[in-house]
């Protein structure tokens, strides 16, 4: 299943960018190639003209530059279309269009400008997020060691003390009846217990590490060896689900305080989820095992 | 609200006291512990970047806007407001994402709408399942995740309709 939800993403996202880009190009959303024409006026000194775009005055002198293009900073006072063009051209700095100067016209006193073309929006999006997002997950990575170094090493002291061994005891009958192979005193069930206490008190940074930690002591148990156990699958659907108490720090940050008001639908909804994880997942071992026999 | 940030120097304190008291070495303990942070981190990596590049691409094309137009129709028939699919869809794939998304509902109907409230509460109520597997079967280099996805995108997905019709009824 997560080998087609996987490839699933990639290509709906591949196709559905193709489609949308070449409606584009049917349309000829960004008008490419027209070509706008604006009056202008001269200005005091020699050669420089200027001209107006909605309210912004562009100056332009052709003795200046001798390449013939403009650099327009594009605000929002700018047409739509200008904007859309400023956001969705290949150029980096999208706060900034080249305009091409094509002639000037001193008679009528009419300067001629093609802006830049824009050409597969979408499919750019997509691959520049693709490349974005995997320089990301190393970071990502990279900054999970710290967190997970810290939390580890506290674990270590919590477990020499003998901390753990006391929170292990205290709900033990919960973890006997969500992973009933393992013994009683395996040193997992510490990990565990801890990684479910962190998720209840929504500390998000706590609960990854001994999550991994508890993995890796559920693979030492592991009879097959790359494939997950029915142990694995069980504490993964626990943690997805999430039981928390108190609400993660994001949310807070997002909603402010009223966050408070939704203390007791979260509580309801994400014991929901959590019944509902459980008795998936042992109906799924059920189902697994019934066909190992 | 404030409970959360006191919690976490509480824990470290009380942690490191309660060894020092039962005469642990705390540092040395802790050094121990630290030790395969970042081998760990290493082990995952391949996983994440396979998993968030998918994601990353996924809504970047803006998939998800025709997703949502196909069966947000099916979802206002048994009373679920087609507004909070984004953040249903959002939030199994990623974390930043469906708080994008969250803040994006607040802005548009603001913090006291309904809206707002089910988001909000699907957000607190279930976690990126995707981004937990990764991380969690990649650390161990198990490739053959058998049914934990199925579970997990269950539970997400009763975590939903719960959100959903306890906020109807909690805020009727």
């Amino acid at each position: 299943m997560l080998n087609y939800l996987w490839a699933g993403m990639i290509i709906i996202s591949i196709v559905f960018s193709l489609a949308s880009d070449v409606s584009d190009e049917l349309n000829n959303r960004y008008k490419n190639g027209s070509v706008l024409n604006y009056a202008y006026s001269e200005s005091s000194y020699a050669g420089a003209i200027s001209f107006k775009v909605a309210e912004n005055t562009i100056q332009y002198s052709q003795l200046e530059s001798l390449t013939a293009d403009i650099k327009i900073a594009i605000n929002n006072t700018f047409p739509e279309h200008w904007k859309n063009i400023a956001l969705n051209q290949a150029a980096d700095n999208k706060k900034e269009i080249r305009a091409d100067v094509i002639s000037i016209d001193r008679i009528n006193k009419v300067i001629q400008l093609r802006l830049p073309e824009v050409h597969w929006v979408k499919l750019r999006a997509v691959s520049n997020a693709a490349f974005d997002m995997a320089e990301f997950a190393i970071k990502l990575a990279i900054g999970l060691a710290g967190v997970m170094a810290l939390w580890l090493g506290l674990m270590r002291i919590a477990e020499k003390c003998g901390l753990i061994g006391y929170f292990v005891r205290l709900i033990y009958p919960l973890l006997h009846y969500l992973f009933p192979r393992i013994e009683k005193d395996h040193p997992v069930f510490g990990s565990i217990s801890l990684n479910m206490a962190a998720n209840v008190l929504g500390l998000g940074n706590a609960a990854t590490p001994m999550g991994i930690k508890a993995m890796q002591q559920l693979q030492e148990l592991n009879k097959t060896r790359d494939k997950a156990s029915d142990e694995m699958c069980m504490f993964l659907a626990i943690n997805t689900s999430s039981v928390q108490l108190l609400p993660p720090v994001t949310l807070i940050a997002v909603m402010g305080s009223a966050v408070s008001e939704l203390m007791v639908p979260i509580i309801l909804a994400t014991s929901a989820s959590t019944i509902a994880a459980v008795i998936s997942a042992k109906t799924f071992a059920r189902l697994r095992n019934s066909q190992c026999n | 609200m404030q409970l959360t940030s006191l919690l976490i120097p509480l824990l470290i304190l009380f942690i490191i006291s309660f060894g020092l008291m039962k005469k642990i070495a705390v540092y040395e303990e802790f050094i121990e512990g630290a030790k395969d942070g970042f081998s760990t981190a290493v082990k995952i990596m391949p996983y994440l970047v396979a998993m968030l590049f998918a994601i990353a691409m996924f809504r970047a094309s803006g998939a998800m806007a025709g997703l949502i137009s196909v069966i947000g129709p099916l979802f206002s028939v048994v009373g679920i407001p087609a507004e909070v699919l984004p953040m249903a869809i959002m939030r199994p794939l990623t974390g930043s994402g469906s708080v994008g998304v969250l803040s994006e509902l607040v802005v548009q109907y603001g913090a006291d709408s309904i809206i707002v409230k089910v988001a909000a509460t699907m957000f607190g109520s279930t976690e990126t399942t995707l981004y937990v597997l990764a991380v969690y079967f990649g650390a161990i280099n198990v490739n053959k995740t058998a049914y934990a996805l199925q579970a997990g995108l269950i539970a997400d997905f009763t975590g939903f309709i719960a959100a959903v019709f306890v906020c109807l009824w909690y805020f009727s």
